[in-house]
């Protein structure tokens, strides 16, 4: 992935999900991400094996930025509107 | 890209994986902002009346019934079809929030427009 920790941005708030997976996670992520000013940051530390797969898929399904993935940890712009 | 998506669901306390399961992905499909709807029918349809989730827990994953509540505040829709509802003499009075008794054609409108739907 071309993303990486070094060129991520401060993160306005942190959630460490554990070991939730697939809709239970993408279900708070959401939650979480909308509880969000437009523009910030969230870094996310998501242990799930399926989670470098479902993160990137679901910042294209809903116009979150992907900043950085490095799993565990992924940094989510929140989209603007 | 379509904007809306199904889960359909034909098992409750006789496949409570298949029930868990589908509930964790109609959560997924809710929670990425498609407009999402689980289509109950055969044995799914008991998921509709209330309390009758209580208790069913697969290991690995939350609660069934915390699931579905979840699914609901998300805004999530349930349909339930009507003659698999009636066959098993369930009660109309007695459904979970979000949940409506349908007959096919609201399932087949919801889906009219190419929305894909997974089946458990």
């Amino acid at each position: 992935m071309s993303e990486s920790r070094a060129e991520a941005p401060r993160a306005d708030a942190v959630w460490d999900a554990g070991d939730l997976a697939c809709g239970e996670l993408i279900l708070t992520l959401y939650g979480r991400m909308h509880a969000m000013r437009p523009g910030e940051v969230l870094r996310l530390v998501a242990l799930d094996s399926g989670a470098p797969a479902d993160l990137p898929a679901w910042c294209r399904l809903t116009g979150h930025t992907l900043l950085a993935a490095d799993h565990p940890v992924y940094l989510i712009r929140r989209k603007e509107h | 890209m379509a904007s809306k998506f199904c889960v359909s669901l034909t098992h409750s306390k006789d496949n409570t994986d298949k029930a868990t399961v589908g509930f964790v992905v109609a959560n997924a499909a809710v929670g990425s902002g498609k407009e999402t709807m689980v289509f109950l029918s055969v044995e799914g349809v008991r998921l509709a009346q209330r309390g009758f989730a209580d208790g069913i827990h697969e290991e690995g994953f939350a609660p069934l019934r915390e699931l579905m509540d979840n699914f609901g505040k998300a805004g999530g829709t349930i349909y339930v079809c009507s003659p698999c509802f009636k066959k098993r003499k369930l009660d109309e009075n007695n459904l979970v929030a979000g949940a409506s008794i349908v007959g096919g054609a609201k399932l087949v409108e919801f889906l009219s427009d190419g929305s894909p739907c997974v089946s458990y």
